[in-house]
């Protein structure tokens, strides 16, 4: 049976956030950059894993996050790395370091790794959280697909603007010529390192939110029931609330 | 956004509904004060606060706004992750556009701020011009 049928919520969900959703659980499910789809999938459920983890939550309440000792409340498929940077972007993110990232380079989980499970961790949650939001419960996950990871990295990534590599602005050229056209911005370069996972959050994104073009639009849209000032009342309110300064 | 998007509408928005109380939501904004309270359940994970939250959303505004609101709060609680998770800096045009909101809201006291330097007196010259830069293009964008 297909993934987000939503058949029994009380409230009618727009055919493009279904869409959407559906789209993002098929790619979860195959080979990614750097992940197997049994490794995405097992990130996705190390988000969920993350909100109900004890050392999280008691990491959380720390001065440092290296004050608190212990395991998190993971699975059996990831190595511990993996499932601490999860778990981190989860519910720390706002302490993740330079320092962080490389520690973790050094010791086996690259940069590049790193971005795809950033991307993972990030739009698994937004679509669980989209869920929450409703009272419905989560979507079971995707059964993964066979298959080895393409291992890619676009050649013009390049450090310079935070914590990993990206493409730079005139970067959007060759196989990546679609992410952007004239103009970019941080946040959209952010993942570039790894390119499908811009491509993945960005085909939510414009659902749950709104599409570049949108963007630019400061009405009301068609289809939504909200207009631009309530959209950003809401998105303030969030981004506030996780002390977002970007 | 929520600021420019006020400026380019004409429209009364008061900025402390970003971190504000319910007294900061009089004005353009329809179904503020629920937004608010349903956003904030949301971010802060507080199920039976988020129960009351939806449920009055839900009365007030109709399920077609619940819904997008769960969407934009969804969308939201990626972005902020995707930006801390890599420590990119706001982007200097974006910088200067909200340096009156950065300074208004008291935004640097967030610790991701230090992934954007301040600035100084030459983003505080351009944040001059570049709001009402921005107001004209998006203006012109949207016809």
């Amino acid at each position: 049976m297909p993934h987000y049928q939503y058949d029994n919520s009380p409230y009618p969900i727009r055919s493009g956030l279904t869409a959407a959703y559906q789209g993002y659980w098929s790619a979860l499910a195959r080979p990614g950059s750097w992940f197997s789809g049994s490794e995405r999938v097992a990130i996705a459920a190390e988000v969920r894993n993350a909100v109900n983890c004890p050392l999280c939550a008691e990491r959380k309440e720390a001065l440092s996050p290296y004050a608190v000792k212990g395991e998190h409340l993971g699975g059996p498929v990831l190595d511990a790395r993996v499932i601490d940077a999860v778990h981190r972007v989860i519910t720390d993110q706002s302490r993740i370091t330079q320092a962080f990232i490389d520690d973790n380079a050094a010791n086996g989980l690259s940069e590049e790794h790193y971005v795809e499970l950033v991307g993972i961790a990030v739009v698994v949650f937004s679509i669980d959280e989209f869920n929450r939001a409703l009272g419905l419960p989560l979507e079971p996950l995707p059964e993964p697909e066979a298959g080895e990871p393409e291992c890619y990295r676009p050649a013009q990534a390049e450090r310079g603007t935070g914590f990993v590599a990206m493409i730079p602005a005139d970067g959007a050229t060759g196989r990546e010529a679609d992410l952007w056209k004239d103009r970019t911005a941080n946040v959209l370069r952010a993942l570039t390192l790894v390119p499908n996972a811009v491509r993945e959050w960005m085909a939510v994104g414009n659902e749950q939110y709104l599409s570049m073009k949108g963007m630019t639009q400061f009405g009301s849209f068609e289809g939504r029931a909200l207009n631009r000032m309530q959209i950003e009342l809401v998105a303030g309110r969030v981004s506030s609330y996780n002390e977002c300064f970007y | 956004m929520l600021s420019l998007s006020a400026d380019i509408t004409e429209s009364d928005v008061n900025l402390q509904m970003i971190n504000g109380d319910e007294s900061a939501t009089g004005g353009d904004v329809d179904h503020a004060a629920a937004l608010m309270k349903f956003a904030e359940a949301v971010a802060s994970r507080d199920e039976a606060a988020l129960a009351g939250a939806r449920k009055e959303l839900l009365d007030e505004a109709g399920a077609e706004v619940l819904v997008d609101a769960a969407a934009v709060a969804g969308n939201f609680q990626r972005m902020v992750r995707i930006a801390d998770a890599t420590g990119i800096p706001l982007d200097e045009s974006s910088a200067a556009v909200s340096y009156g909101v950065v300074n208004e809201l008291d935004l640097r006291r967030f610790s991701s701020a230090r992934n954007t330097p301040p600035g100084g007196l030459k983003r505080k010259l351009m944040s001059l011009i570049a709001r009402p830069m921005a107001k004209r293009m998006f203006k012109k964008m949207a016809k």
